[in-house]
């Protein structure tokens, strides 16, 4: 019979299990430290304080920010202040048209739609701004198509071009986070309008009021993405004389003199501007609830349209995706087929020759392969960080850990990739930093790390939902069925998450191996990164073998992609494939 | 099999400033099937997971056999404990088949790939799901994939069973097939279980032994039947099944019965904590114990064993082999009533309180209490008199 022990044994807490257990996390923290709170946080601090780094005389000043509110640079600032909030709204209007129409209206293409989104997220600003500028520049392929192009080259050369092509850019931010709203959002609060008395407007007032917080979501988004971008600003807007923020914070670190008090100042504003966003954000979402989703939530249904509406609402997407995918491509390629394009000296013609010297110069594949191998370590070490990172998110233990660490990883989103490059050339080459051993300035693991720094939140966050998703039980299920720690990593998450995995590595390795902002500043002096390259072959009018390259890239990009994919479907065991699979 | 022997000693754990567990000593013997019992938060989940080494405590030891596996400087992992487990979601893992769980779980015996797919074979014949092995989880129903987490549990015939409300996400039906399954095959392995729960049926229905948990102590163990007409404390009373309780005065108290003056109405109840004359008690009435005084009463026994309380009804559910009342006495309402007769609400009744189901505790302080020793009963009476008489102690 059992029996209730007479005898407790004396209060014995437990101790530390030794610093053995610990040592991994302590690792990462140093590696999140050394990659993305050190570099930034110095750098920011030299905006105050330029003596402290060497930087200037004064332990604490301000002429870091009276230099950055005078000349070019407060017209930068203020540009990027205008283009990031028409940016925002444009592209919440017509993300929200597209997640409207894609989820629900009965329109020819759906998925088309739909993907297309996603494609436009992979590609990078300044492919889309270069595809336009092919097209329009001087002596560009409308030119030698002889389509009379002076009123759109003039438009495109400006403002309007500029946020033209960001908002082309923003449209998939805004398009994904109303999607998320629009999901949630069931046909009975419309239902309830129309029931009442509502008509059509009511109908879409209503929709709009509960889908507030992903409306704001995508301006917050769209507009941080639009103040921080980079591509953009180096290629068309610099083209066009159009000075914006994230150039300017460039010619500062990268002209001589170098001025990283300026650049730092022009750093803290970006933030500020994009903290102001967030600000906004939830300012304008205080006090109110919007939980529209539960378990008795009935799935809105697709609208038909009349025959004319559908035309109406076809064409219209299918222009969109012209300009935006479109046109960009079709630049982008026909210039890369034309020898001699921008050249005043005529006799430009079709032909291979570009794609032929991209293939067999050193100076035009090298950066590819560069850059194809940086993109497939920097996606491997992101992923797996990736996962730590999610993995101490989603555990139980640890909240203060956890909640310090999704806070920098906040931060770390919001953050321009320019900035991090800058954060990273002045920390590394501070004379405390070579005292100490570290001689990693111009060197390829430098610009990796700022790859994994860069690459490191969004990955983290992609992983996360999917980290969180699996059922903690799943892992002790099989601790108690008798795998270790290891084993059950293997043999159960890795299955699970092999799709999250891939998908975070498919977009690390896409993103880096096209990277502009972090490759521009950090790359080694003899080895230039395939953008690096794009815009070197640019800058000395070599119009065909830059865009050669940037084709190649792209297609370069996709084929590995698609490769891994490949292999996976092949090698990849029955139940892993079934997994996230729909029916 | 052989199951193994298991020990608690000083059982503790907290999470931040929550104590889950509170110096927990308990001791199990081998092949015996113990169901913790206690509301959610008592700790029942964080002793089971303790046990399986998912968790580690804070203090005090756990010995399975003649294995010390958790102590302050020692935690013998999972994998290590010689123990299976059956998840409150399953925990099926969703890229492996039926046949593909089951068989993880033999891993560890070392066998060849033939022997390992007869025993698979054999686990999944046993719990009917031999024609389903190929399937993988989301293609079977909520209680197939409990069969097969269930047949993953004894495939490689470990000494001790873990159950983690297994059957909380089943239907009333499904749920009592496949607590004669768990009943069944894990008696058949011969191997301890340990099984959690906060249904006092289900509880009841499958234990040797129950141990009933208040927030991370360990409040009473004992086998079902005396847990129900012995409850420690008011707290295992309720958690047990109560149909009310009324509060009253002792007027006598004699061996393991008190007569309490229950408003104008006199009743004997059973405690066995010496109650001083005067004193304030509740008294704590199981639905087995009412029954109407006009003829079809529900409660068996003597009459003079029973106490009379009267009331008015105030609600009637029909049952199907007859109607459960909710009856309002003087400061306190009965519930689950049972007569074939219905009363009409409102009606004037009379009830009659079997004293073997009336357990009356002082009305401060929850001591509890022990029935290993001999008990003197003292039967409760509705009238002045009182009878009295001696037993023997029910528990060893």
């Amino acid at each position: 019979m059992a029996s209730i022990t007479t005898n407790p044994v004396a209060v014995r807490f437990r101790t530390a299990t030794g610093w053995a257990r610990r040592a991994p996390f302590a690792l990462f923290w140093l590696l999140v430290a050394a990659i993305l709170l050190l570099p930034i946080l110095l750098f920011l601090l030299v905006a105050f304080s330029p003596r402290l780094f060497d930087q200037g005389p004064q332990w604490f000043s301000l002429s870091g920010f009276q230099q950055a509110f005078q000349g070019p640079m407060l017209q930068g600032i203020g540009d990027t202040l205008m283009i990031g909030t028409v940016t925002a709204l444009a592209s919440a209007a017509i993300g929200f048209a597209v997640a409207w129409v894609v989820h629900r209206v009965r329109v020819p293409g759906r998925r088309l739609w739909s993907g297309g989104m996603f494609a436009l997220l992979f590609v990078p600003s300044y492919l889309i701004a270069l595809g336009w500028e092919r097209l329009l520049e001087p002596q560009g392929v409308l030119d030698l198509l002889h389509v009379p192009d002076s009123a759109a080259r003039s438009l495109l050369y400006g403002p309007v071009g500029v946020i033209g092509v960001l908002t082309v850019k923003g449209i998939p931010f805004a398009y994904l986070a109303v999607s998320a709203g629009l999901r949630g959002l069931g046909e009975e609060f419309e239902a309830a309008v129309r029931v009442h008395g509502g008509g059509r407007s009511a109908v879409v007032r209503t929709v709009l009021a509960l889908l507030a917080p992903a409306l704001w979501s995508a301006l917050a988004i769209v507009f941080a993405e639009s103040i921080s971008d980079f591509g953009v600003a180096s290629t068309l807007a610099n083209d066009a004389h159009f000075p914006v923020a994230t150039f300017e914070l460039y010619n500062a670190v990268d002209n001589f003199p170098v001025q990283f008090p300026v650049a730092a100042a022009v750093s803290w504003l970006l933030l500020a501007m994009a903290a102001l966003a967030l600000l906004a954000q939830h300012a304008a979402l205080r006090g109110r609830s919007y939980r529209v989703l539960g378990g008795r939530t009935r799935p809105a249904r697709r609208r038909d349209l009349s025959g004319p509406a559908t035309a109406g609402v076809f064409i219209g997407m299918a222009l969109l995706y012209l300009g935006a995918l479109g046109v960009p491509t079709f630049g982008a390629v026909s210039a890369s087929l034309i020898n001699g394009l921008g050249t005043l000296m005529g006799g430009a013609n079709f032909s291979f020759d570009n794609y032929r010297r991209a293939l067999t110069s050193p100076e035009l594949y090298q950066p590819l392969l560069y850059s194809g191998g940086l993109g497939a370590i920097t996606a491997t070490v992101t992923v797996l960080l990736g996962l730590v990172v999610a993995r101490l998110l989603t555990s139980r233990r640890g909240r203060a850990s956890a909640r310090m660490l999704d806070l920098l990883l906040l931060a770390a989103v919001a953050l321009p990739g320019i900035v991090f490059a800058a954060g990273y050339i002045f920390t590394y080459n501070l004379p405390l930093t070579n005292d100490l051993g570290i001689h990693l300035y111009e060197t390829t693991s430098l610009l990796v790390l700022g790859y994994i720094a860069t690459a490191l939140p969004p990955a983290s966050r992609v992983l996360f939902g999917s980290v969180g998703q699996v059922q903690e039980s799943l892992r002790e299920a099989a601790r108690v069925h008798g795998s270790t720690e290891v084993v059950s990593w293997l043999k159960v998450m890795l299955p699970l998450l092999a799709r999250p995995l891939l998908a975070a590595w498919s977009l690390t390795f896409g993103a880096t191996v096209l990277e502009l902002p972090i490759s521009q500043l950090l790359y080694p002096p003899n080895d230039p990164t395939v953008s690096v390259g794009i815009e070197s072959a640019l800058s000395k009018y070599d119009y065909g073998g830059g865009t050669a390259m940037e084709v190649l890239a792209v297609l370069a990009s996709l084929a590995v992609i698609g490769l891994v994919w490949g292999i996976f479907q092949l090698v990849a065991p029955a139940g892993w494939r079934r997994l996230g699979r729909t029916s | 099999m052989t199951g193994h022997q298991v020990r608690f000693v000083g059982a503790g754990k907290k999470y931040g400033a929550v104590r889950a567990l509170d110096g927990v000593d308990l001791e199990v013997p081998a092949g015996t099937f113990l169901v913790l019992l206690g509301p959610s938060g008592s700790g029942k989940t964080t002793l089971v997971r303790a046990l399986a080494g998912i968790e580690r405590l804070d203090e005090g030891e756990i010995h399975i056999g003649d294995r010390v596996v958790s102590e302050p400087r020692r935690h013998v992992p999972p994998e290590q404990r010689d123990l299976a487990m059956v998840f409150q979601d399953y925990a099926l893992w969703p890229h492996l088949t039926a046949a593909g769980n089951v068989g993880y779980a033999l891993r560890r015996r070392k066998l060849t790939s033939d022997q390992a797919k007869v025993r698979c074979r054999e686990a999944l014949e046993r719990v009917g799901l031999a024609g389903l092995a190929e399937r993988y989880p989301h293609e079977l129903s909520g209680g197939q994939q409990q069969r097969v987490a269930l047949a993953r549990a004894i495939v490689a015939e470990p000494g001790l069973l873990l159950f983690d409300e297994p059957l909380s996400n089943l239907d009333t039906d499904l749920r009592e097939r496949l607590r004669v399954e768990i009943s069944t095959l894990t008696r058949q392995s011969g191997a301890s279980a340990v099984y959690i729960t906060h249904d006092q049926a289900e509880a009841f229905a499958l234990a040797d032994v129950i141990g009933v948990l208040d927030q991370g102590r360990l409040v009473q163990l004992a086998d079902p039947e005396t847990l129900y007409h012995r409850p420690a404390t008011p707290f295992v009373a309720c958690f047990t099944g109560l149909s009310g309780e009324l509060e009253g005065t002792v007027l006598e108290h004699e061996g393991d019965f008190a007569l309490t003056q229950v408003g104008p109405w006199r009743l004997r109840a059973r405690s066995a904590t010496p109650l001083a004359r005067g004193s304030a008690v509740r008294v704590m009435i199981r639905p087995a114990a009412t029954g109407f005084a006009d003829g079809d009463a529900g409660v068996g026994g003597a009459v003079d064993d029973h106490g009379v309380v009267e009331g008015t009804v105030v609600d009637v559910a029909y049952r199907g082999r007859g109607y459960d009342h909710v009856v309002a006495c003087a400061d306190g309402m009965l519930t689950s009533v049972f007569s074939v007769q219905p009363r009409t609400r409102g009606a004037q009744v009379k009830l009659a309180l079997d004293a073997h189901g009336c357990n009356a505790f002082p009305l401060t302080g929850e001591a509890p209490i022990s029935y290993d020793r001999e008990v003197t009963a003292v039967t409760a009476s509705s009238q002045t008199s009182v009878a009295v008489e001696h037993k023997q102690g029910v528990a060893e």
